[in-house]
């Protein structure tokens, strides 16, 4: 039975469109192969080209006329045809003490990850943003605002337009926008209470309650200093594409981690992604005092209104405590920044 | 003709396949997540390579850069799909845009897995209706809501129907013919383990916990009281006992009852004997080992698994396993698979 090899290399063939197995040999030349099967009769000659290998498989030559031989003496084919290519990964992944080494190598390289790689993820991410993309989430989300919660603002015109001044202010203060203009709009929304957001294009809204309740210009300043350096700083977009970059790696990559796993990493993700935010709120609040002190107005409004929002929050709901540090604690932290300023 | 009995032979080795998928994360991370491309046609082709039927092996054959393009595309969609959503209008239009989508993208999937996978140096492949696709991944499943999943089995035995009707090695298709009573049994055995194990594990626990009131202990200053432990450990043991063995006990009678329906082209017959129970077993110890070891023994608890797996199929052959024959190669690329894997989708046959 094992006699056949005709001064070649025993293995089995397979020719093309058939799953028919041969008994064959490779015979190998100088610079061309010739496949023979028992009978002596040629199935295939021309240049040999071996295919990558992996562990435990065979060494696969892939012949013209999409004839392939297999065979396990890979140390023969290796003096024959020289190593097949990438042979160095199958080396590199042998059992062995070094892939200790190996463990470690990854567990340092998540750290990489979440301290540098993130980063670099969303601000390649932001850079290949359009920014007309930015300004339709801005328009939508206004008309959806004014479909749905939101009525035209009741506050008096020479509020309004004690309002628009100091926007205008805060907006001259301000770093430069990222995508169009800044703008203000006022409205009346009853569900929302005292309260104030940014929408990623640059579109403030300031609600009505906030605006009566507060006749401090200082405050209404303050809280429009935050409100424009979360567009700034484009948070919006950094925390919806680093909580889809973590998704994306922890799909890709750790999908081999196994099921179990990769659900704690992504729920371990939605609670990072509310420090993230909440961190993001800090942020707004020191550059936001900054604004405002630029924009010659007193940033220590900035404590009145948290201190004012503490007492009157508790209906609000978990939308401050969850996505946004507790006021009081935002009260300390900003007292603390402007006693460093002094 | 005479017929042939083969067992599936796996000689995967957890050393080898722990060296292979730890390298594959290593430099995954380090190219964030680019090599994860090549990374999963390795594994693939040890795991193909290493099973065999009558001495002929399986093999895989995207490359991956095919798998990394896929990839590419799918990450871009749903970057875009993630801003647009933030735009009202478009946050109910794409939801309905993707619930069209995902029957083309998981047939698209099933066709580009059977295409690069080989046995016996012939390619397998897949041709499925987009509409039947449709009805058996979205239609059927939201219908069964209304049945309080009582129907539940009908959905299950049209989803392999589907995927096992659309496959083919070479020209040879394969057809999958059942009744739904093993689809009834393995519910009902599955259910029942749930159901009952669940309660047992309440019986138990409902003692040890009377009186005790999880609130008091964020306020009190006391020391810690031992059924604090206890109350933390129930959803983990009912989780344990009896939802994952539910799982296991299902798939192993799916299993067995899709194969020993299944035949090929030619005569050729199939037979699963996984024991439900061994199955628990090894499924159970494997998800603990996993979770203890930080993931580390997940290579071994794979190999473990396929292995066990591998030794109670075979295949009954009708004379040669020579005669098969290739079909027009139709290129698929890999959009459909780059989905199924990011959302973590497990389409395809049980092997």
């Amino acid at each position: 039975m094992s006699v056949f090899p005709f001064d070649g290399l025993a293995g089995e063939a397979y020719g093309p469109g058939s799953s028919r197995r041969h008994r064959a040999a490779l015979i190998i030349a100088a610079d061309s192969a010739r496949l023979v099967d028992e009978t002596g009769a040629t199935l295939a000659e021309g240049r040999a080209r071996r295919e990558a290998r992996i562990a435990g498989g065979p060494s696969r030559v892939v012949l013209p006329g999409e004839w392939v031989f297999e065979c396990r003496d890979h140390g023969a084919l290796d003096a024959a045809l020289g190593p097949a290519r990438g042979d160095w990964l199958i080396r590199a992944e042998a059992w062995h003490p070094r892939l200790i080494a190996v463990v470690a190598g990854c567990l340092l390289g998540v750290w990489l990850i979440w301290r540098h790689g993130l980063d670099l993820l969303v601000a390649a991410a932001i850079a290949l943003t359009p920014p007309t993309l930015v300004e339709a989430i801005d328009r939508g989300n206004l008309a959806a605002v004014d479909r749905m919660f939101a009525e035209e603002t009741g506050l008096p015109p020479d509020r309004q337009a004690g309002i628009r001044a100091i926007f205008d202010a805060i907006a001259a203060a301000a770093p430069p926008p990222p995508y169009g203009e800044y703008r203000l709009v006022l409205r009346d929304v009853p569900g929302l209470g005292p309260n104030a957001f940014a929408l990623p294009g640059g579109t403030l809204v300031l609600t009505d309650d906030l605006a009566e309740r507060f006749p401090d210009d200082d405050v209404i300043a303050a809280v429009l200093g935050h409100e424009i350096a979360h567009v700034s700083e484009r948070h919006s977009l950094r925390q919806l594409y680093r909580s889809l970059s973590i998704y994306m790696l922890v799909a890709l990559i750790a999908g081999d981690v196994g099921p179990v796993l990769e659900d704690v990493l992504l729920e371990g993700n939605l609670l990072l992604s509310l420090a993230y935010s909440r961190a993001h709120e800090r942020d707004a609040d020191a550059l936001g005092i900054e604004i405002a002190a630029r924009a010659g107005y007193d940033p220590a409004a900035l404590i009145t209104f948290f201190e004012a929002l503490d007492r009157i929050a508790a209906p609000q709901g978990p939308a401050w405590r969850s996505t946004h540090p507790l006021s009081a604690d935002r009260a300390r932290a900003v007292e603390e920044m402007l006693s460093e300023r002094d | 003709m005479s017929l042939t009995t083969h067992r599936v032979e796996f000689s995967g080795r957890a050393g080898t396949y722990f060296g292979i998928w730890i390298v594959n994360l290593l430099l995954s991370i380090l190219t964030i997540g680019i090599y994860s491309a090549w990374a999963k046609v390795r594994t693939q082709r040890y795991l193909n390579q290493n099973l065999t039927i009558d001495g002929r092996a399986f093999d895989y054959h995207a490359t991956g850069l095919q798998i990394l393009i896929g990839r590419i595309i799918v990450v871009a969609a749903f970057v875009a799909y993630s801003l647009l959503a933030a735009i009202p209008l478009f946050a109910v239009v794409l939801p309905i845009g993707l619930i069209f989508l995902i029957p083309w993208l998981l047939n698209r999937s099933l066709a580009f897995n059977a295409r690069v996978t080989s046995f016996s140096g012939l390619r397998f492949g897949f041709d499925g209706s987009y509409w039947r696709a449709f009805r058996v991944y979205i239609l059927y499943p939201v219908l069964a809501v209304f049945t309080l999943y009582l129907a539940f089995p009908f959905v299950a035995r049209a989803v392999r129907s589907h995927v096992v009707n659309g496959h083919r090695f070479g020209t040879a298709r394969f057809r999958f013919e059942s009744g739904i009573g093993p689809f009834y049994k393995a519910f009902l055995m599955a259910g029942l383990w749930a159901v009952g194990t669940g309660l047992l594990l309440l019986a138990l626990f409902a003692p040890l916990l009377a009186g005790f009131d999880p609130s008091a202990f964020r306020t009190g200053t006391g020391d810690p009281d031992p059924r604090q432990v206890l109350a933390a450990l129930v959803p983990a043991a009912i989780i344990v006992l009896a939802i994952l063995p539910a799982g296991f006990i299902y798939q192993a009678f799916i299993r067995n009852a899709v194969f020993a329906a299944t035949t090929l082209e030619g005569g050729h017959a199939f037979t699963s004997d996984i024991a439900p129970l061994r199955l628990v077993w090894i499924g159970v110890s494997n998800a603990v080992a996993v979770v203890f070891s930080l993931g580390l023994l997940l290579p071994w608890a794979r190999i473990r698994m396929i292995a066990y797996q591998a030794a109670h199929t075979h295949v009954t052959v009708n004379g040669s396993l020579d005669t098969f024959t290739a079909a027009e190669a139709e290129k698929v690329g890999a959009i459909g698979q780059a989905y199924t894997d990011i959302e973590g989708f497990d389409v395809g046959l049980p092997v």
